[in-house]
């Protein structure tokens, strides 16, 4: 049988992350790998309100605290021959190396429901 | 990296009047290996949280053709992947408005990379543990006592507690737990069940040596037992048996055992019944009252979940039906069920399912799911909600 050990790493506190929760896909404006691309500006109301501000769309959101924390989980351990597909992992087809470590927790999130308001300009300023 | 001037410049652009927001900007990108998808989430019931943050680890368990659990030291829970449209994003070192309004530090940009994204998550649920296996295991190999010829010779494996945790998906207090309930004992580092025929050899001898010594059922000394029947039997076995059909006491520092008259009862009635198919009610009953230990009364309450009486028949008969025989799942259980008698009433079927039952679940809650009531010569039954075929017994 598969055992996979998902260990909670070293000795000292969790980090704490928060997960940033969008509606639709991400698309890279630069085809390529996402790693190193600009995503936006994340700014706070005086009331706490999330503002982010993603290429041409403007987005108000709210904090939430979630019921249910998630732990980040970072794969460890041998990786197959054949290279396993980034994203959904199915624990079932793991090899005998295989475990993870819960590298943080996220017990809130930002979510960004409403629909992004378009930010007309005619000319980006030059700075 | 933005500077603050393209920030502002952004804002204004944005026609955002930089006085409503606070002085702080999380500028945020994606960080070297975020598309390396080598993170994921995974989504805490209540109380794990609090069990990795103490530094707890947890366990996935799961055969490639059994669906995976995620086991904690005292809990399982179903895993499954949960899909949303939406983007999640992870990312370290993000303030909420609250930690920046008490932080009053100078900075006003931070720069935040992102460190992965998924559009799924691992969701658990609480579930039952699948324990159905542990027995199953314990039972190819059971032991027949020190002079038993299939030990010496046995090619069957033996488990100990870490062989049964790579083999069983449940927590290790959950199995531990189970161990003790079905009355399995650690022989030689390897747990054990007893072989049916030698646990009744076993409590023969303590019933009879009660009987001869006229000790009161409630009060069972264990030292006299281990003088009188070590010659017999090896003492941990007889301490075995009394552990498992007693309840253990002090009394002036010796040991003492009340012995469980319901389970001695029905241990006996087991015995009688596994030799038929079928026995007449009545013959039964006396039979087995007359087999049973002298101050004992037998009841048929005594045998929920090993028995079930047929009442329609004439004569009424009962026959053995022992619930751990029975499927796991709970649809699977409740069309075996229905095989085997077409229509329940709920006093009957209640001991068959009850084991079925989620944290907080009533044997009601799965009746109304899983059967459609009605009524027969005033009585409720239930019988199932789709055709089944028939059982044949052996």
């Amino acid at each position: 049988m598969v055992q996979i050990v998902i260990s909670s790493g070293g000795p000292g506190a969790l980090a704490q992350w928060v997960l940033l929760e969008l509606q639709g896909q991400l698309e890279p404006r630069r085809s390529g790998a996402l790693g190193g691309s600009v995503l936006g500006d994340l700014h706070y109301t005086h009331e706490g309100v999330p503002v982010l501000i993603v290429g041409h769309h403007i987005l108000y959101g709210k904090v939430v605290q979630l019921e249910k924390p998630f732990a980040v989980l970072v794969k460890q351990g041998a990786k197959e021959p054949g290279a396993e597909e980034p994203g959904a992992e199915e624990p079932g087809a793991a090899g005998p190396d295989v475990s993870y470590t819960v590298t943080a927790l996220i017990k809130t999130k930002l979510l960004f429901k409403t629909r992004p308001k378009p930010i007309i300009t005619n000319v980006p300023k030059k700075v | 990296m933005r500077s603050r001037a393209e920030v502002d410049a952004t804002l204004q652009t944005a026609k955002v009047n930089p006085a409503e927001l606070l002085p702080v900007v999380h500028c945020l990108s994606f960080g070297p290996q975020a598309a390396a998808g080598e993170c994921c989430l995974l989504q805490l019931e209540p109380g794990l949280c609090a069990e990795i943050e103490a530094g707890c680890s947890l366990v996935i368990r799961g055969e490639k053709d059994e669906q995976a659990v995620l086991c904690s030291k005292d809990k399982t829970y179903d895993m499954k992947i949960a899909d949303t449209s939406n983007m999640l994003l992870f990312v370290p070192g993000c303030k909420t408005p609250e930690q920046l309004n008490a932080d009053q530090a100078s900075c006003n940009i931070i720069h935040s990379q992102i460190a992965g994204f998924s559009n799924n998550y691992w969701e658990l649920r609480r579930c039952r543990p699948k324990l159905k296996k542990l027995r199953k295991l314990l039972m190819q190999n059971p032991y027949g006592g020190p002079d038993s010829q299939k030990d010496q010779a046995s090619t069957f494996s033996k488990y100990t507690t870490e062989d049964l945790l790579s083999l069983i998906q449940a927590s290790e207090e959950e199995i531990l737990h189970h161990l003790q309930v079905i009355d399995a004992r650690k022989i030689e580092g390897y747990w054990r069940i007893l072989e049916f025929d030698y646990e009744m050899k076993l409590l023969n001898h303590v019933i009879q040596l009660i009987d001869s010594e006229s000790w009161s059922l409630k009060k069972v000394p264990l030292r006299t037992c281990l003088e009188e029947l070590g010659s017999l039997e090896p003492t941990e076995m007889i301490e075995h048996i009394l552990l498992s059909y007693g309840r253990k006491y002090f009394d002036d520092g010796e040991v003492y055992f009340e012995m469980h008259e319901d389970k001695i009862c029905r241990a006996i009635a087991q015995m009688l019944l596994q030799n038929a198919v079928k026995f007449n009610l009545s013959e039964f009953q006396e039979v087995w009252q007359q087999s049973v230990p002298e101050g004992m009364t037998t009841r048929l309450d005594q045998l929920q979940g090993l028995a079930l009486v047929d009442r329609s028949s004439r004569p009424e008969t009962i026959f053995l039906l022992k619930v751990e025989d029975l499927p796991e799942g709970n649809q699977e259980r409740f069309n075996s069920l229905f095989s085997i008698r077409e229509k329940w009433t709920e006093p009957d079927i209640t001991p068959y399912i009850q084991d079925l039952c989620a944290e907080k679940q009533t044997t009601g809650v799965l009746l109304t799911k899983y059967a459609r009531c009605s009524m027969q010569n005033g009585v409720k039954v239930y019988n199932s909600r789709r055709p089944i075929s028939k059982q044949i017994l052996f």
